[in-house]
This record gives C-alpha cells, sequence and structure tokens, in this order.
C-alpha cells in the first residue's frame, strides 16, 4: 500500500471530473473532526480511505491487506485508470450530469444494457456529447453510470429506440463480476 | 533364416580374425584401451596441462585486443546520440518515486485537471449550439423552399383548373345552342363528368 504518484493522481482525478462537477474537491477537503480523505494504491487498486486508517492499515503486511476503504477503481498495465462500480456512491453524491430512468428500463440497465430514449424519464440539461452521465432510479436510487451518446439537443429528436447512454458500470455488477470485483488474494 | 544364424555361431574365431583385419568395432576398440593406456598415461599428462596454458596464454594475450572506443574517441557527433530514459540518472534527484500525499499538492492538480476539464466541457457545449443553430437555420431554409416549391405547385394547378373550366364554359355554350335548337335535354343528361378537388 502506497500513496499515488503525480501521474497517478492526475489520472484518477481526470476520470472522476468527468463524471463529477466543482464539488468534487470536498472528497479530500479536511473533515470536521480534523482527518481528510487520501488515495492509497494497493495491488494496482486505488481506495479512497481516511488518513487515519490508512495509518492503521500500515501494521498490515501488503499481501494480507485485501481491501480498505472506498475501492475507487484501478490502474491498468497500461496505466490508465479504470474506474469501478464501487465508486459509485462517491460518484452519485457530486454527479454533474444525471439521467433518471424509468421502472420499464432499470433491469434491461442492470444487466448490463445501454439506455434508449423509451427508458428515459429525464435528464440533465445542457449535456455534451460523450460526456459522463449518473444513472438513476425514478426514486433517486444511483444505479450505476455511463456515457452520453448523444447531446440533449439531439436526443430530444431521436427515436424511441434509439441509444441515448452507454453504460459504463452499473449495480448488476456486484454480481456478475463477483469473482473480479475484489481481489481474492 | 536359421542356416544365417548358425553360420554366425560356428565361426567366432574366424570372425574375429575377419574383424582384426576388417576395420570392426569392437575388436579395434578393445585393444587400443587395453594396450596403450598405462604405457601412454604418464606422459599424456603434463602435454595436456601445457596446451592448456598456452590456449590460457593464447586468451590472454587476445583479451587485451578487443578495445572498446567511447563516445568521444569515435566522434560521434553529439545531436545524433539518444540517452535511452531509463538509463539518464539525475544525480542531486531522489531515487524512486515521488508520492503526493500532502493536501495541498492535491488540491493544485484537482483544480488543474477540473480546470482542464470545464474547459473541454465548455468548447463541447458551445460547439453543440453551434451547430445546433447551423441545424436549425438549415431546417427553416429547407422549410421555406419546400414552402416556395408547393405553393408553385398550387399555383400551376389552379392555373390548369382554370383553363378545363374554360374549355367546360365554351362547350356549355355549344350544348345550349344545340338544345335550343333540338329542344331537348336528353343529350345532356347522359353525360356523366368525374372531377377532382
Amino acid at each position: 500500500m502506497r500513496p499515488l504518484t503525480e501521474e497517478e493522481t492526475q489520472a484518477v482525478f481526470k476520470k472522476l471530473a468527468e463524471y463529477t462537477g466543482a464539488s468534487l474537491k470536498n472528497i479530500i477537503a479536511p473533515q470536521e473532526d480534523g482527518d481528510r480523505n487520501v488515495f492509497r494504491l494497493s495491488q494496482n487498486r486505488v481506495y479512497l480511505v481516511r488518513l487515519s486508517m490508512a495509518n492503521l492499515a500500515t501494521s498490515i503486511a501488503r499481501d494480507n491487506l485485501l481491501s480498505l476503504g472506498t475501492c475507487l477503481g484501478k490502474f491498468t498495465k497500461s496505466g490508465k485508470f479504470r474506474i469501478h462500480i464501487t465508486a459509485l456512491p462517491i460518484l452519485a453524491e457530486h454527479a454533474r450530469h444525471k439521467l433518471w430512468i424509468r421502472p420499464n428500463g432499470v433491469m434491461p440497465f442492470l444487466y448490463g444494457g445501454n439506455i434508449v430514449k423509451a427508458h428515459v424519464g429525464r435528464y440533465s440539461e445542457d449535456c455534451p456529447e460523450h460526456q459522463g452521465l449518473v444513472v438513476y432510479t425514478m426514486d433517486d436510487v444511483p444505479l450505476g453510470f455511463g456515457v452520453s451518446a448523444r447531446s440533449t439537443a439531439e436526443s430530444r429528436r431521436l427515436d424511441p429506440t434509439g441509444v441515448m447512454c452507454f453504460r459504463q458500470a452499473d449495480c448488476g455488477e456486484y454480481l456478475r463480476d463477483e469473482d473480479t470485483l475484489f481481489q481474492s488474494g | 533364416m536359421a542356416p544365417s544364424k548358425t553360420r554366425t555361431v560356428k565361426n567366432k574365431h574366424a570372425g574375429s580374425k575377419s574383424g582384426a583385419g576388417a576395420p570392426g568395432k569392437g575388436g579395434a576398440s578393445k585393444r587400443s584401451s587395453t594396450d596403450g593406456v598405462s604405457k601412454s598415461k604418464k606422459p599424456k599428462g603434463p602435454v595436456v596441462s601445457q596446451q592448456v596454458k598456452e590456449k590460457n596464454r593464447a586468451l590472454l594475450m587476445k583479451r587485451p585486443k578487443k578495445k572498446t572506443y567511447t563516445a568521444e574517441e569515435l566522434g560521434i557527433p553529439t545531436l545524433n546520440m539518444i540517452t535511452p530514459v531509463g538509463v539518464e540518472k539525475p544525480k542531486g534527484k531522489k531515487k524512486g518515486k515521488v508520492f503526493v500525499d500532502d493536501k495541498e499538492s492535491m488540491t493544485t492538480i484537482l483544480s488543474l485537471v477540473q480546470a482542464e476539464k470545464e474547459g473541454h466541457i465548455e468548447s463541447k457545449i458551445m460547439k453543440a449550439r453551434q451547430m445546433e443553430e447551423i441545424r436549425e437555420a438549415r431546417r427553416l431554409e429547407a422549410e421555406k423552399k419546400s414552402a416556395e416549391k408547393k405553393a408553385k405547385f398550387e399555383d400551376t394547378k389552379e392555373s390548369l383548373r382554370k383553363k378545363r373550366k374554360r374549355k367546360n364554359d365554351s362547350e356549355g355554350g355549344d350544348n345550349l345552342k344545340s338544345i335550343s335548337q333540338t329542344g331537348s335535354k336528353a343529350v345532356k343528361g347522359s353525360k356523366k363528368k368525374v372531377s377532382f378537388a
């Protein structure tokens, strides 16, 4: 377990900033009790963890440490950062663009499908093309995140079967990718 | 098959003789091993060591001949040289990775990234708006053109209708004349007409 380098920090922030707005700075801001959140890298996975907890975790051997804090994603072999569904609570809290899906579109999304216009209840205005979106149910329960297929203006003219959002991650991954989502030794 | 086997068994001595005469494997090797070992061992030992020493000497002689030339000696122009990333080691710099863990530097990186992202998004939105304006203008132009086309078509239709009416009127005048001449309307009643719109 180690802190991130400058390049790694930049890669993580860049990916998070795709989905979040200016309030992202709050995740590293000092908290009321004087503690703050830090990034830690353990076996290619990046965790957002309280500094006090990260300090305590140094007493655990590298191989024995399975996970700590919130897993944001992992670094690929080529050095890119891939965000995981486990980062959804943080993204949902600070989301810039949102998309709400109707009850009939929830299951298709949770099974790993893209979102078609017929399933969209409402969506954020002024969303450009290929911009990160956080997907919610109509009851504001975050389900996952994706990338907008078209801008808001274009998607108005779209037919009901046209794709509005390309899925990046959904809560169904907790079941589908159970083996690979968390490390097992 | 059988006679050939018996022949080989019977001619044991003959075979050995023939083996000695001809270049046979077994006989020749045995003799050389039994006869020459004890006599030839002593003189051969020092010869081998001498040979090794000679070889070593030769190697020792050869080694200093290989001369490695440095870049300066060869006179390669400095601009052509490429120093690989891994090879270059700055002296004063810290070895290994430089971690970013303090709040200030993290905030700086975050603000830089966010400014960059904001710029990207803004440009994307601006671009989308411009494209939308262009599309709207094109749509209006197309609508205008189609309306003009339709109006023109309507005009031509109207003009054709008027022409036809005039013809009919002239035909109607003839009928009246004929009716007045014949004194009956029987002919007009039988004629059917179909008109559109």
